[in-house]
Parts: structure tokens; sequence; C-alpha cells
């Protein structure tokens, strides 16, 4: 199903998944350095203070002792110093701080204790040695100012702050160390983990309301999509075009309203089961003939169909081509009303090729609805496409309505002209040249027809029109030979090989028509059309190089399609009697046709002038105003 | 109903360390004490190490029978550990034939027969040898304990 909403859950719920995780892991990282930030906050702010009190406690220790003797020897050979130092250590012991103690290095570089304000069961002794692991225990003696050391390997203690006693002011002497308990962490930690696991459910709150609000959004859109899908026809329903209409642009598409022809009489005859079925076998045909990217189909209502086929800058006609397949392979299904009766059915279609210029869509479904009134008024199983004005194109270019139109009406017409066989002077074949007789009875030129129909079925209906007219001119004329323009896609096509090929089974039918191809690089690069050239050539028709001597002039292209004629372009013609280059080129080309056994055709031989330049290059066939103008008829 | 099991089970999970007690609760300190135990035994004596450990209970000698020989009798000991307050070696125990080693700092300073120490001090491990007694038992310890090794008139 073509579908503007539509989408493959599984792989928008992956995405999605990855998309929720990065952010859950960002989110997860970001609380983990958040935490780390507060704990070093928390911590620097429930220990600032005391961290002054141990300093200025260490100065009090400083104070008691004489500074011209040495600090460790005064406490060593004092208890009662000793003792008054315990005194103020003592004073900073807490329920978080568990140690308070005063240390020296010795010589070998061992810590020992001066004093400790711990009970007597934990108290060290006078000397007694401290293992220190940590080397900022040393760094204080070089940097001597205060410092903080966490311990994250020891069971009971959390933090060390340490301060040194200078003695002379120079050299560190003593070291006042406390140690916080593991608690005071352990409280600033649980404080930190209530807030992260507060901070994690928030966000665990937040990435489920937002993986529920996409759930319920992608939920949203599929019961959307339901909503507006015909559950018949498997194509959008009305209530999408209504919605639809409100942001389609309009320039982009091209607009038909298809609809079935005698509907009602297939449900009163079969039943409204078989009008069901057919309902859905062509909105298959439709689905089948769109481009699932571009083109939206519509179920209308009832038997009514809109579809809306995207323009595409490089392929203009695609849509109109769209609209005629839809048609055609309508035309030509076989609809099973049992499993072994089938019925035909037709459709009618109206066409709005340019909504553009209506101002919104409603305006544009109106003109498409006109369009499709007008095919029906003309007895249904037929497109009509909309014009605005049709009778202001008198002396510009037909529009595609007005061939369409000129098509129905049996507008299209040949006009004949003689080519001559020089060296007898006798008429050897006639060129069937398309005509379309206007509303006003005015002659219509291919100029004026064939660029509006350009890559466009229009231009197929037009050539099988043409082909159709040569054959009942055969039919009528026995020994007529009549030559008829092909165009590089008709070539291609299979409705005019098919047309071709029924006629070739005709007795002296083939025989008499020359197809007159122009050269070009569709028909080059086309194996196919080289093959369908020889396949064409094999059933009895003669093969006319078009126009030869402009744009693509392959010789060994002629050999390879073993053409039987080639016309040398009129342009060349025109100035053979006053342009050497001109002569020049047809002289080369005289001369190759010789040599590769190809007859040669002058077009627009005018005068009398141009065509003795002919004759005298050895041209044998001459077509031009000198020997007649185009006719209605070839008689 | 799925839910209210699931949610059961989280909140089951949630708990888990309460029910601790169903299991024997090993002591990870006690295992590190048995480590450096073994190391310095190990260092302390050539001879195959046989450790006895006055009212040992049986978490240590779960934990210290993974790093040493145990018996439950002094005189079948190479390495004493006294490592309780309360306890002391039975009078069969000859000091001469064996290695005495404790946790407490005081009792090594007080009783000649331990020729070293690993105890805790200000929550840290510390451990201590006594030069004058390790060469009364005839023990070279390898260079790296040489910084725990103490004469006791030190400055």
């Amino acid at each position: 199903m073509s579908s503007k909403f539509s989408f493959k859950n599984s792989l928008y719920l992956i995405a999605l998944s990855i998309i929720v995780g990065a952010i859950s892991a960002i989110l997860l990282y970001g609380t983990l350095k958040l935490e780390e930030k507060i704990e070093a906050k928390m911590v620097e702010m429930s220990t600032s203070d005391v961290f002054y009190i141990v300093q200025n406690s260490a100065k009090a220790i400083a104070s008691l002792l004489d500074q011209n003797e040495n600090f460790i020897t005064q406490i060593q050979q004092n208890p009662r110093l000793q003792e008054a130092i315990e005194e103020h250590l003592s004073v900073l012991l807490t329920a978080n701080i568990k140690y308070a103690y005063l240390l020296y290095r010795d010589i070998r570089g061992t810590f020992r204790f001066l004093a400790d304000a711990s009970p007597p069961a934990e108290k060290a002794l006078l000397n007694q040695k401290l293992d220190v692991t940590n080397p900022e225990w040393n760094a204080l003696y070089e940097e001597k100012i205060p410092l903080t050391i966490r311990h994250d390997f020891l069971k009971e203690l959390s933090i060390s702050y340490l301060v040194p006693i200078l003695q002379h002011n120079t050299e560190v002497a003593l070291v006042l160390a406390i140690d916080f308990s593991i608690e005071k962490v352990q409280n600033i930690n649980t404080i930190i983990s209530f807030m992260k696991v507060a901070l994690l459910v928030t966000m665990a709150i937040i990435v489920l309301f937002f993986f529920i609000l996409i759930v319920q959004t992608v939920r949203y859109i599929i019961a959307k999509k339901t909503a507006y899908i015909d559950k018949l026809t498997d194509v959008y329903n009305r209530n999408y075009l209504q919605e639809l209409q409100e942001f389609i642009n309009l320039n982009d598409y091209a607009l038909a309203v298809l609809d079935i022809d005698h509907f009602k009489k297939v449900n009163d005859t079969y039943g409204h089961h078989v009008g069901d079925a057919i309902l859905k076998e062509v909105a298959a045909i439709i689905l089948v003939n769109t481009r699932k990217k571009d083109d939206i189909v519509i179920r209308y209502g009832g038997e009514e169909f809109v579809i809306l086929s995207k323009i595409k800058r490089n392929d203009q006609a695609a849509p109109l081509n769209i609209f005629e397949r839809i048609f055609t392979s309508i035309q030509s299904h076989a609809f099973s009303i049992s499993p072994t009766e089938t019925i035909q059915v037709t459709v009618s279609m109206g066409v709005n090729l340019t909504p553009s210029q209506s101002r919104g869509f409603s305006d544009a479904f109106k003109l498409a609805d006109i369009a499709l009134y007008h095919a029906k008024h003309k007895g249904r199983n037929t497109i009509e496409i909309y014009e605005e004005n049709k009778k202001s194109h008198k002396h510009s270019q037909l529009s595609i309505g007005e061939i369409n139109a000129a098509i129905e009406e049996g507008r299209v017409v040949c006009y004949f002209q003689q080519i001559v066989h020089a060296p007898s002077g006798k008429v050897s074949h006639y060129e069937a040249l398309l005509r379309i007789i206007d509303t006003n009875g005015a002659i219509i030129t291919p100029s004026k027809i064939l660029p509006a129909i350009k890559g466009t079925f229009v231009l197929r209906n037009i050539t099988k029109r043409v082909l159709e007219i040569c054959h009942r001119t055969l039919c009528e004329h026995p020994a007529l030979h009549l030559n008829v323009n092909l165009n590089p896609q008709d070539i291609t096509n299979d409705s005019i090989l098919a047309l071709l090929t029924q006629y070739a089974k005709e007795d002296n039918i083939a025989q008499r028509i020359g197809l007159e191809i122009i050269e070009s690089e569709d028909i080059i690069h086309l194996p196919s059309a080289k093959e369908n050239l020889l396949l064409l050539k094999n059933l009895g028709y003669t093969l006319f190089i078009d126009d030869f001597g402009t744009g693509y002039s392959n010789f060994v292209y002629l050999t390879q399609i073993q053409t039987d004629f080639i016309k040398i372009d009129g342009d060349i013609i025109k100035t053979i009697v006053k342009d050497k280059v001109s002569l020049a080129v047809v002289k080369s080309i005289v001369n190759f046709a010789k040599e590769a056994n190809i007859n040669v055709v002058a077009e627009y031989v005018s005068n009398e002038e141009i065509y003795e330049v002919v004759v005298s290059l050895g041209i044998e066939y001459a077509q031009g105003h000198y020997f007649s103008i185009p006719k209605s008829s070839p008689a | 109903m799925n839910r209210l099991l699931l949610l059961l089970m989280l909140a089951s999970l949630s708990l888990a360390e309460n029910y601790t007690f169903l299991v024997n609760k090993y002591d990870k300190e006690m295992e590190l004490e048995a480590e450096i135990l073994s190391k310095i035994a190990t260092a302390s004596s050539k001879e195959p190490i046989t450790l006895y450990i006055p009212d040992i209970s049986p978490t240590e000698a779960k934990v210290y029978g993974r790093f040493f020989t145990l018996t439950p009798e002094c005189r079948h000991a190479t390495f004493v550990f006294i490592n309780k307050a309360t306890a002391t070696a039975e009078a069969s125990c000859d000091p001469s034939e064996k290695l005495f080693f404790t946790n407490n700092y005081r009792r090594l300073l007080a009783d000649e027969k331990f020729f070293g120490a690993f105890f805790w001090a200000k929550s840290r491990p510390n451990i201590v040898f006594l030069q004058h007694r390790l060469l009364q038992h005839d023990i070279t310890l390898p260079k790296t304990y040489s910084r725990y090794i103490e004469e006791l008139n030190v400055q």
C-alpha cells in the first residue's frame, strides 16, 4: 500500500529503543558525575569548619613548645607536656572524628606517635610506629601545608586530615592528624544515595513517560492509518482525502477521477458480492499501475476512485500515461463473477492535468469531475481530459484534451503526398500525413499536434488511428503504396506492433505499407527497437529512414536494420542548389546508399531547379510541392 | 497475578542482604590477617609451618585453614599465633621450639616469647618485629621486612 504514513513498526521501535537507551546512558553518566561532585562538595562543606579547628589546635600545640629546642625531644622527655597536648587533641574527638594524634618522622622515615587522644585501650605508646602506606604523608614534609587523604581501602576510616607543625617556620617537625570515621562519609553517601535514587526514579519516570508517549503516538498513527484505509479495497478512503487536501501541494500532482461504468447494473445482475469483488480487483489494478511512492489512490465512494499521480520534472507525461495504463488494464481485464464466468468492465475517467491552476483541491477535483461527466456523457469507456478554454488555442498548439477529443470524434485524418519515381515520372508511393480538423473545420498540421502529446499515450492512439486510416485507404485502392510515419516509441509499443502484425496477415497490405521512422537516439540505443524493425521488415513492411542527414546519421545502423529507403532531410534538399556543403552531403549519402543497395528519396523538392540537381545526382525518388501538395485523397 | 508475583520477587531481591544469616558470613578482614600472617610465618621460618591458635573459632579455622596447616594442639605446632586477649599458650608449649606471634603491640613488648606482632593501630594494619628477639630466635627476615623491624629504644 502506498502511504504517506507507512513505516516499518519494528524498525522504528528498534531505533526508538536505541534512542531511549542512549538518552538513559547519558543521563546515568551525568548522574554519576553529579553524584561525585555533590559528594565532594558535601565532604568539603561538612569538614571545612573542622579543618579550621584542627589548624587552630596545631597552632595551640606549637605554642606549648619552645621554638629553640627540638619539638620531638621536648615531648618525649616531658610527660606533662605530652598530657597537655593530648588534652588539646581530645577536644577534637567527636562522633565523626575517631582519632586525633601527634606524630613525628624519625631518621628512618618511620612515623611514630608522640601523643594520642584515644582511650587507653586504643592509645598508642610513645614512639610507637605507625605504618602508613600513602606517599602523601611524606609529601606533607615537602609542601608544608595541610592536606586531606581519602581512604578507599580502610574499613573504618574515610578521611585523614594532616596539619604540619613547623619549627622555626621552616621545617616540619610534627604532624597533627585526625581520622574521620567511615560514618561521616556513610552519612553523606546515604544522603547522596537517596538523592541518586530520587534522581534515577525521576529519570526512569521521564524515560518511561517518553517511551509511553512515543508508543502511544505510534499507536495513534497506526489507528489513524487504519481509519484512512478502505477495508474492502485496501486503498485510502474519503477520510484520508479530507485530511490530505489540507496540505497537498497541487503543483506536484495530476488528478484523475475514475468511475466504473454501469456498476449498478453489475450489482443488480450479479449481486453485491460480485460488485465488491470487482471493486477490489479494480483497486488492485489501479495500485499495480501506479507508483507506490509517488501516487495516491483513494476510494472516493461507491464505485468512484480518485488518483493523484505525481508530476516529475524529467517525466511530465508520466501521470497521463499512468491513467491510460489503468484505463486499458481494466479494459482488458477479465473480471470473475463465478469460478467459470468472467465479464468485461470498463471505466470512465475525468482527468485534470493542471490542478495547480485551481484555488484548492476541491476546485481541482470539481474540474476532474466535470471531465468525468463529459466522459460519461460521451457514452462512457473513455478518458476525458479537462481543458479550461477549449477555444483559446486556435492559432497555437493543440492541447492533449483537444487532440484526445479529435481522436474520439473522428477528426483525425490523413493527407497524402506523392512520392515520384524520377526516371519514369510516375507516382510510386504516397506518404500519409497526419492532420486534425479542428472544431471550426480548419486543418491542423503535425507541428501543432505532436509537441503536446509527445511521450503520452495519446501519441500512440493517434498513430493507431493513422494506421487504421492507411489500412482502410489501402483496402479501397488495391494498387496504392502508402508510407506512414512512426515515432520511436511506436516501434516498441506492443499495441502498435500487434496492429501491424494483424495487418501483415492480410493479403497484400504490409507489402504496400512503408514505415517511415526518424532515426533518433532512442531508436539506436533501444535493442528492442532494432529487433522490432527487423520483425516488421520480415512481415513485409518496407522500411524508410526519415529525415536522414540531420541529427543521428548512423550509416552502420542503416545496414544493421536493413532499411530499404532513406529519405534525405528536406532542409538539406532545399539548399542543395545554392549550398555546396548541402550538395556534398547529399552526394555522400547517395554514394553510400548505392553501395549499400538502399533507395534514396529526396524530400522538399519544391521546384524544377532542385529536381534537376536531384536527378543529376542519381536520386531515383523525389517528393515535394513540385509534384503535388498533400491532398485529402490519394486518388 | 503475574504482576503481583513480579513485584514480590523484586521486593525479595531488594531485601536479599537481610537473609545472609542463613549462611556463614565470611570475614574478609580475617582473611587479610591470615594472608599477612602466612607471609610473615613463611618469611620467618624455613620449616614447614603448622599453626596453632588457642581457642580457635570455627570461622578462624575455616579462614586460616586456607593458608596454613592447623593443629589443635600446641605441641604439634611450629608457629603459634595468640590473637585473643584472654588466650594463653599451654604450658607444654615450649617457646624455644616454636615461633610465637601476637596481634597485640603491648603484649609483644611485655612477653619475651613473641618475636613480632600484627595489629591494627588507628584502624591501619601494622607489623612490628623486635630486633633482639629475632636474634634470639635466629630469625632472618627478607629485606622487604626491614622497615617493620624495631629497636626498643628508638629516636
